[in-house]
């Protein structure tokens, strides 16, 4: 995870944010890296989102929505504003997370991969560096200008025991979906943008409901 | 004896001097370790202070700090030097802020119950429980989840995190790609050293082997890597004062070459003038390894210091040659003085091996042994080597002009009464502290490296090394008890900035009265799995998902408490082990203090437990120490100069002869620390030593002017000698006061000092009319 983290982090600043704003450039239907070039913005760039998650040990899925932020660098930020009020910080190689107005609590990035992986899946999002990218995960775009999707597979076998995959969906310039994989078959889709702007439809989405919105124009 | 037989004779004692030279240097241990060195404890911090100087928490700990180079490549480094101390036997734990805490705690999983504070303030019922699962939930949102998912099941109320953060380093420098990061933009590591912070031979060996590990990383060579810490600083103050010294033995050596070359006019003095002398080191080393197998770092110095006076044999000899007589025959007629000299300072170092310390013992085998064993080489041995004169030395140019101007001096009764009365007013009446008892100021540490040490200490939240708290009690639970006492007030102590942090051993092990306490709180099966049960009702956990945890509840109940011993084969056992210990027959607590403000503060909390708990501070102890060594060496000389008093009069066989003698020794000494007093220099061990040699270096000068010779041309060899003996130490030590280290500029000064005033009372207290006889 910590090489992972590492790339992210060179690769960063030369990354412009083309989260929804992005240049209206449509994908080219095969390759995942001009895809990604042609996706980038300048920082600080931010978009509201929403976040389901499904885990092995909950019986439902769990439903959290707010505001995410690419404050350029290193640093990105996601405010949930509900059901619970939560600021996670992502940058200088920790993870912070403030509850409400309580107390801040930090960890480092190498033993969360997960906000590792979501860091890695915006950098990507963000437009970077493709080749830092590569070094990590194998790349695989696939699609039209009506609904691409973008792989992420890991390629070392540390990130692999953690990770199965990070998948992107997006259509035209603009990214729908981010869908973290865990190796131990947890999945997590954060919807941004206009689909994250018109919420869910239920309290507790099937996966297979999510996962079409993501794909759907609807 | 041909010339042939000479230099087989000077050949073969060159070897033996190499041959029991490296001998000694196999067997004897030079030792660094204070007990070696001072009296014995004469209280229980002293002898706290003796058990745990340089082994003690914070003295081992080295701080080091990466810069001049890019983040990530510091990161890099940082987690390579890391790995590679963790490997290394000479570093019993190295620290990078990489360590995983949570898998630390893991191997004391099942304890996790026992050990974490939770269940003093809460009870695990419904609605405890549902706080905390709706916590959870949240968790599982957050970028963190993947952390703490793998725990959730066994593990709801987060024991193992709470004891991973409780044990991790109160002020943690930041973490920049995993590791510590310094607000300067260095990487940060603290590494504990398995040796003794104040064992300077073996924190070399630690810090060689650190900069080593280090030179193999990659991408090292473009980054600096800064080490500080005490045991730094020892290696760093020895380096420096040995390369001072070697730079002016360079410098005095030629020197010393060149006077002997002009005053002799031939080589052989130059070829064998130091022989008597190194037999004498080596012989005094020998029986040092023979007799005690071991000898203090300071005691070998003050030895050789001391050792200095048998320089003067062959010079005498060499001065006192006469032409067509050979050299057995000069010696032999010189050898009644000399010996009288070395006798008389032997028997006054046996005051040294009366006086029970080990350190001075060592230095009295040392000495007499060393200068018996010079006096007999050069007795002996010497005039085998060394060929008749071809020249008188008391032909010198200038010499009979010097002797006829020393004489004609004016020689007032009074002047030595006013000279010993202006000496002691001065020695009482000079403001400033008399004494010098930290030793640390005479190799004193370049202020930079203090502020950096200072900083980087305060960065990495690294313990003072000068405070300790010291929590006694009858056995290791009970310190553990008193330890958890007193830990409120401690973190007042803390609010009131008193000082800035501490660590206590409850911190790692509560006391198993504390663990029984927390057991009992401990629902069983059926009540943990019906609170359990309200608790995630409405909640999306899965039904059962928390079997794991009910077992593990269920298996702590009945868990005997965690000893000390169990604990210490633990990961964190060595934190513990340094923290806890049985000293006499009791068990001694030590707490870690960091950022000590206000030492005073201590004294209620002292008084509270009874004394059970006081603030030690090591800097107060070790100084106490060496003013009780100081005593000893006070009263061990003071019976020395008895002795010697006796010594010389008996073999003058005459008080008023043996006053001439001492007379003008006892005023030189006086005028040297007067002298020094008030220059403001307070004095230290080294000084007094130095005053000792001067002193031994005097009595020849005093014994040969004071001679009855009878011989105009021997009296003019004997200010031969005498000048050359004086302008040596003069070269040797006048140097060496020059120097920018304290310790070697305390020596140089005070025998260079010593050499004038002892050379110039000598010759003017000298008995007038018999100076003036043969002229």
């Amino acid at each position: 995870m910590t090489t992972l983290v590492k790339r992210m982090r060179r690769s960063f600043p030369a990354l412009g944010l083309a989260l929804l704003a992005g240049a209206a450039v449509a994908a080219p239907p095969t390759l995942a890296e001009s895809l990604l070039a042609q996706l980038a913005k300048t920082p600080p760039v931010s978009t509201p989102f929403v976040q389901v998650s499904y885990r092995g040990m909950l019986d439902r899925p769990l439903v959290v929505s707010g505001t995410m932020k690419w404050l350029g660098a290193d640093h990105m930020e996601r405010d949930i504003e509900k059901p619970f009020v939560a600021v996670a910080k992502i940058g200088d190689g920790e993870v912070s997370v403030q509850r409400g107005h309580g107390e801040v609590h930090r960890m480092p990035l190498a033993r969360a991969p997960q906000a590792g992986a979501m860091l890695a899946g915006f950098s990507a999002l963000l437009g970077g560096d493709v080749k830092a990218l590569q070094q990590d995960f194998s790349l695989a775009a696939d699609g039209g200008d009506a609904h691409w999707v973008l792989t992420l597979t890991p390629r070392t076998d540390a990130l692999k025991r953690q990770l199965a995959s990070i998948v992107i969906d997006g259509r035209n310039a603009e990214p729908r979906c981010l869908t973290v994989n865990d190796a131990n078959g947890d999945t997590s889709i954060t919807l941004v943008g206009e689909l994250a702007k018109a919420g869910l439809r239920s309290d507790a989405p099937l996966l297979s409901a999510v996962a079409a919105r993501c794909r759907n124009s609807r | 004896m041909r010339i042939g037989a000479r230099i087989a004779l000077y050949l073969t004692w060159l070897a033996l001097i190499v041959a029991v030279g490296w001998g000694v240097a196999t067997h004897l241990k030079v030792s660094s370790d204070l007990r070696d060195f001072v009296p014995p404890a004469k209280n229980a911090d002293q002898g706290l202070l003796l058990d745990e100087i340089g082994k003690g928490p914070g003295s081992r700990l080295l701080l080091l700090a990466i810069s001049g180079a890019s983040q990530t490549r510091l990161a890099d480094l940082s987690r390579g030097l890391d790995a590679a101390l963790a490997h290394d036997p000479d570093f019993s734990q190295v620290a990078n802020g990489s360590a995983d805490l949570a898998t630390v705690a893991a191997g004391l999983l099942p304890y996790r119950y026992l050990l974490s504070p939770t269940l003093d303030t809460h009870s695990f019922d419904a609605v405890y429980l549902r706080a905390q699962l709706q916590r959870r939930i949240e968790d599982l949102s957050s970028p963190a989840a993947s952390l703490l998912e793998p725990w959730l099941r066994s593990d709801p109320t987060l024991e193992t995190l709470k004891l991973a953060q409780r044990w991790a380093p109160q002020h943690q420098p930041k973490l920049v790609d995993g590791v510590w990061f310094s607000d300067r933009g260095e990487a940060l590591l603290v590494t504990e050293t398995k040796a003794a912070g104040f064992d300077p031979g073996a924190q070399a060996r630690a810090i060689t082997s650190l900069q080593t590990h280090y030179a193999a990383l990659p991408g090292a060579v473009q980054a600096k890597l800064v080490i500080s810490g005490p045991g730094w600083f020892g290696v760093e103050a020895s380096r420096n004062t040995r390369a001072e010294a070697d730079r002016f033995a360079t410098i005095t050596t030629v020197g010393f070459i060149l006077m002997l070359l002009l005053a002799y006019r031939s080589v052989v003095p130059v070829l064998v003038t130091a022989l008597p002398l190194l037999s004498g080191a080596v012989v005094g080393f020998a029986l040092l390894a023979v007799v005690f197998g071991h000898a203090h770092g300071i005691t070998v110095a003050f030895g050789f210091t001391l050792l200095g006076v048998a320089q003067e044999y062959p010079l005498r000899v060499f001065s006192h040659r006469r032409v067509g007589v050979d050299s057995v025959t000069c010696v032999r007629e010189l050898w009644p003085l000399l010996a009288t000299a070395i006798v008389s300072v032997a028997i006054a170092y046996l005051a040294f091996f009366a006086s029970g310390v080990a350190g001075l013992q060592q230095l009295a085998v040392f000495t007499i042994g060393g200068l018996v064993t010079a006096g007999i080489c050069t007795r002996w041995l010497l005039p085998l080597i060394v060929p008749a004169a071809r020249r008188d030395m008391a032909a010198t140019p200038g010499l009979a002009g010097a002797w006829h101007f020393l004489a004609q001096l004016p020689r007032p009764r009074w002047l030595p009464w006013l000279v010993a009365a202006a000496g002691l007013a001065i020695i009482v009446f000079a403001p400033g502290r008399f004494w010098q008892n930290d030793l640390s100021a005479l190799t004193p540490v370049p202020k930079a490296e203090l502020q950096r040490d200072a900083r980087l200490r305060a960065a990495l939240g690294a313990p003072d090394v000068r405070y300790l708290l010291v929590m006694r009690a009858a056995d290791a639970q009970a310190v553990l008890a008193l330890s958890e006492k007193i830990a409120p007030a401690m973190q007042a102590l803390v609010a009131k900035h008193a000082l800035e942090g501490f660590e206590l051993p409850s911190r790692y092990l509560p006391s198993a009265a504390t663990q029984r306490a927390r057991q009992a709180k401990l629902p069983d099966r059926a009540t943990l799995e019906a609170s359990l049960q309200q608790a995630m009702a409405g909640l999306p956990f899965r039904a059962g998902v928390f079997a794991p945890f009910v077992d593990d509840v269920e298996a702590a109940r009945s868990l005997p408490p965690l000893t000390p011993e169990k604990f210490e084969q633990s990961p964190l056992g060595a934190r513990l082990a340094a923290m806890l210990m049985e000293q006499g027959g009791d068990w001694v607590g030590l707490g870690t203090l960091s950022g000590v403000n206000a030492p005073a503060a201590f004294a209620q909390l002292s008084h509270a437990t009874h004394g059970a708990v006081h603030l030690l501070d090591l800097k107060a102890a070790t100084e106490s120490l060496i003013v009780a060594y100081r005593q000893r060496i006070l009263i061990a000389l003071g019976i020395a100069a008895l002795l010697l008093c006796a010594a010389v009069t008996l073999a003058l066989r005459s008080p008023r002869r043996a006053l001439h003698v001492l007379g003008p020794m006892t005023l030189a000494t006086l005028l040297v620390l007067a002298v020094l007093r008030a220059a403001g220099i307070p004095l230290s061990l080294f000084h007094l030593v130095s005053l000792t040699l001067a002193a031994g270096l005097g009595l020849h000068y005093a014994l040969f002017f004071e001679r009855r010779t009878r011989d105009e041309r021997e009296d003019l060899r004997t200010l031969h000698a005498t000048l050359v003996c004086v302008a040596s130490a003069l070269l040797v030590f006048g140097v060496l006061a020059l120097s920018s280290v304290p310790v070697l500029r305390a020596i140089g000064l005070t025998v260079a000092l010593g050499v004038g005033f002892h050379f110039t009372l000598s010759v003017l207290m000298a008995p007038a009319a018999h100076l003036r006889d043969g002229h």
